[in-house]
């Protein structure tokens, strides 16, 4: 899937003038035509409601919003799942988006590693997702949370452009205190890698 | 669902015999309407099985970015488009025109085929021609006619190799046909069908040159192709290296397909006749720009004809309902100058194949291999290749791969020995030999991907027949001169097995550098990675070395083949002596940014997620699950990096020492112009880092004005240290 926030330049601290931005946890229905207008707007794929339902329904508490104090708007979120994947319990980023007008001001840092953190919270292993080869500024982003290139996925999406799998292992805990896993039966993961032709 | 909405008063239905006869049977109807009631739009019943495919596997119709039905056709069917006359036979009822626009029709096509090629489906490029897909409507007009029946021919024939070779998805999209009409009965006349109006232009064409020179005003017999006689020439040359161009490419697919490389000379004079009648192509753009009407005219990056006018008889979206029901995949037509450039580079790719000498020895064949894939070939060149080095699970159909691998053990006593060819492990081997070859044909990306799998295989065999070696003879690894056959076959077949697991491991390290797998701050742990892998590579090839000189030493020299050998005996140190080549820069480079990292803090990038120890972890998993090489950890690196120092470096100087080898080098590879290039950029990275590094050592690599960077700009994996200070 795709994920498209470039953050380039500074990282951290929102720059003043906004003021201060609003992180909130999705909240029910509400936020769902929040999100989806989002993401229609700024990624290349296509996605139906029902995968936004799919998410957003399955993990809520993954799914975070960003909103601009001044005028009550929503201007950046991220969508995730989390699942056993071949015997590992792996959260997967599957959307984050922020406004143009809003970037480089560490909006996208902040809702992606709030996601993480409650991935890791949760006992998952390892986070990955998929990012468009050209996308620098997401691909920068990601490279300063940890995560590595563990594979290139040539042509993946529907535009043509080939995609980075980005992986982020968490350091592993005793091997005695192995997480216990929640979430079961994603026998779906396998078709991750083409979801279309 | 069986519960029925009717409201009929039919008794109801026998329950199936597989429902018990007690169960009860009640009208869910109320039900199932309340529901709907309830459910608003784009809402769904949650079911545990509803999983991420599911809801990806959903369209929303008529949403433009989903259904690619909805696309805006003016029309619903071929028929419909025929019958509103967008393709008219003959193209004008003007001769002149009807000459223009059929070379218009030829050349969109051309561009089609190239965009096919590239990646997209058929029903969206090649297809999208009416002619193409109505063909019998041609058959008044010979010279369409003939064009497209070869098209058609070699768009199957290429459909067939490119589905033979069968890697991976990615030629999923390429030969999906969707039962568009592929193949007619007469294709198979097709060459002799175009033979015929090549040869009746050839005449026109020969007959306007008479009658330039004699100027007389007709000749007799012959029908001119149009009306206006002053640019009959030049429409026939226009039309004679369209077709020719086809006669010769279908030759190409053809002759490349014949058993055993056999018909690889013969494909090798076709494609230098496809390069000539495509530079004619190129030739005839003037003469058609110029009779063109400006008006009709596009840009150049856009126009898919010569041209330049935009052709009769294509609608791009009468075939989308074809489609599988996925989103539409964006097709953007490649221009007819850059689809005669994919053609020119898909010619050279094929060449390059045609020059294989069928060599039977592994090594050189994996060598032919890498080097081809250095041009970054397209996915039919690649499929091609695959199709010729793998037949019927032979190597080029002609050599069992247990043959390959005991000629490769210098063993040519026991090419054919039925014992060695049964032996588990051989059989084994054999098949990772075969899957090898054909993964080393697949695009970049996934072919490292399989490498990365196929370790485990080759490792877990290396594994095995070490097992039974000690099981068999004993701890003794050394090849000791008066042992017997069989323990002598085993220890080589280990080496051997051992050199290529590490051979695989090498290349599934470098390509992560072609594709831009890793960052900056990885790059001191990949290298140190690629040192170790390649040591080990180096001790295995010179243990097999040993042992493959002591097999020609026990012959004697009775035998014929002895000079042969004796050859290759000297040509393996300097295989060995490239690679060690490689050790220096990786371990020259590896140190060095281990340097900078301990004494200017660059290169390392904390995350507060986890530590370089899980991305060591990750980049290497594969490898250390296949012990490649055995007691390797992050701590080994961690260990080796943390001495690491400036000064030590400038002293023991990596990238000079390779100064010392290339020279020996250079000797050995007079006669091979890839790897003398290879050994020219070797030694430029090697000058540009011993440069770099005392700058660093004299500025002090602490300093903070000092910028370190590292480029590809030599060797595509090897890094050039670029130093600034600001």
């Amino acid at each position: 899937m795709s994920a498209a926030a470039a953050e380039a330049t500074e990282r951290g601290e929102p720059s003043g003038g906004g003021g201060e931005i609003a992180y909130v946890s999705y909240g029910g229905e509400h936020h769902l035509p929040l999100v989806m207008s989002l993401v229609d707007e700024e990624l290349s794929e296509p996605y139906s409601i029902f995968t936004y339902r799919y998410f957003v329904y399955l993990w809520p508490q993954l799914t975070f919003l960003a909103f601009d104090p001044k005028d009550g708007k929503c201007v950046g979120t991220v969508v995730c799942k989390m699942g056993e994947h071949r015997g590992a319990f792996r959260g997967y980023i599957a959307m984050l988006v922020v406004l143009k007008p809003y970037r480089g001001r560490g909006i996208a840092t902040e809702l992606v590693t709030r996601s993480i953190r409650v991935m890791m919270e949760s006992g998952c292993e390892e986070v990955t997702l998929e990012a468009e080869v050209t996308n620098k500024g997401a691909l920068a982003l990601y490279g300063r949370l940890g995560f590595i290139r563990a594979k290139r996925l040539y042509r993946y999406y529907l535009n043509g452009v080939d995609a980075f799998r980005l992986k982020l292992l968490f350091p592993r805990p005793d091997p005695g205190m192995h997480p216990m896993m929640m979430l079961g039966n994603e026998r779906d993961d396998q078709h991750m890698d083409s979801p279309y032709l | 669902m069986e519960a029925s909405s009717s409201s009929t008063s039919s008794p109801p239905p026998p329950p199936p015999p597989s429902i018990p006869a007690s169960s009860a049977w009640a009208d869910a109807s109320p039900l199932l309407d309340a529901a709907c009631r309830d459910l608003q739009d784009g809402e769904l019943i949650h079911g545990e099985n509803f999983s991420l495919f599911g809801a990806m596997s959903a369209l929303e119709i008529m949403d433009p970015k989903m259904d690619c039905g909805i696309e805006k056709s003016g029309y619903y069917s071929i028929d419909e488009a025929i019958e509103d006359g967008i393709a008219p036979v003959p193209l004008s009822l003007d001769r002149t025109l009807d000459i223009q626009r059929t070379l218009d029709v030829m050349d969109h096509l051309f561009s089609c085929e190239a965009t096919w090629h590239k990646g997209h489906t058929l029903a969206q490029t090649v297809f999208t021609c009416i002619y193409l897909m109505r063909m019998e409507r041609t058959s008044s007009h010979a010279i369409l006619n003939s064009f497209c029946r070869i098209l058609r021919a070699t768009c199957y024939a290429v459909v067939s190799v490119v589905s033979t070779a069968r890697t991976h998805e990615e030629e999923d999209l390429f030969t999906m046909s969707f039962g568009l009409p592929l193949r007619d009965e007469g294709d198979e006349k097709c060459l002799s069908i175009l033979n015929s109006v090549e040869e009746t232009i050839a005449r026109q064409l020969r007959a306007c040159k008479a009658q330039a020179l004699s100027r007389k005003k007709t000749l007799e017999g012959l029908e001119s192709l149009q009306d206006n006689p002053d640019l009959e020439e030049d429409y026939c040359r226009a039309l004679l290296c369209r077709l020719r161009f086809r006669k010769h490419f279908y030759h190409v697919v053809t002759c490349l397909r014949k058993p055993h490389g056999r018909g690889l000379e013969l494909a090798r004079k076709h494609v230098a006749s496809c390069l000539t009648e495509l530079s004619l192509m190129l030739n005839s753009r003037d003469f058609l720009r110029s009779q063109s009407n400006n008006t009709q005219q596009q840009g150049d990056e856009i126009c898919t004809t010569a041209s330049g006018v935009r052709p009769v008889g294509f609608d791009a979206s009468l075939n989308s309902r074809l489609l599988s029901p996925a989103p539409p995949r964006a097709v953007k037509l490649l221009s007819w100058s850059d689809a005669i450039r994919y053609f020119e580079k898909l010619l050279h790719d094929l060449d390059i194949i045609c020059s294989s000498p069928l060599d039977p020895v592994l090594e050189n064949v994996l060598h032919f291999v890498v080097q081809f894939q250095k041009s970054v070939p397209d996915l039919v060149p690649r499929a091609f290749l695959q199709t010729l080095l793998v037949q019927d699970g032979k190597l080029y159909g002609r050599d069992l791969s247990c043959d390959v691998i005991s000629r490769a053990l210098s063993l040519p006593d026991i090419i054919g020995d039925k014992e060695f060819q049964m032996n588990e492990f051989v059989v084994q081997l054999g098949q990772l030999v075969i899957n090898l070859l054909k993964i080393l044909c697949t695009n970049t990306a996934w072919q490292r991907r399989k490498l990365g799998k196929s370790l485990q295989d080759w490792s877990t065999i290396s594994i095995q027949l070490e097992f039974a070696l000690k099981r068999e003879f004993g701890e003794t690894r050394n090849v000791l001169p008066h042992e017997n056959m069989c323990m002598r076959v085993s220890k080589q077949l280990l080496v051997w097995t051992q050199e290529h697991t590490y051979w695989v491991a090498y290349r599934f390290l470098i390509l992560g550098f072609e594709l831009d797998l890793y960052s900056p701050s990885e790059y001191c742990m990949v290298y140190w990675y690629m040192y170790v892998v390649l040591m080990k590579l180096i001790e295995q090839m010179q243990l097999r070395i040993l042992a493959s000189n002591e097999n020609s030493r026990r012959k004697g020299k009775k035998k014929k083949d002895h000079s042969k050998d004796s050859s290759r005996d000297t040509a393996f140190p300097s295989s060995c002596l490239l690679l060690q080549c490689y050790v220096l820069l990786s371990e020259g480079l590896s140190m060095m940014l281990a340097a900078l990292r301990n004494e200017s803090n660059s290169f390392q990038l904390p995350s507060i997620f986890n530590s370089e120890q899980e991305r060591f972890i990750q980049h290497f998993d594969l490898l250390q699950k296949a012990r490649l090489p055995e007691h390797i950890t992050y701590y080994s690196f961690r260990e080796s990096a943390s001495h690491a120092s400036i000064a030590d470096l400038t002293k023991y100087n990596f990238f000079k020492e390779i100064h010392k080898i290339t020279p020996s080098l250079r000797g050995s590879f007079a006669s091979e112009p890839e790897k003398l290039a290879e050994i020219r950029q070797i030694e430029q990275v090697a000058e540009h880092n011993r440069i770099a590094l005392n700058i660093i050592s004299q500025v002090g690599a602490g300093d903070p004005s000092l910028r370190v960077s590292f480029e590809f700009t030599h060797h595509p994996h090897f890094a050039v240290a670029v130093v600034k200070r600001s």
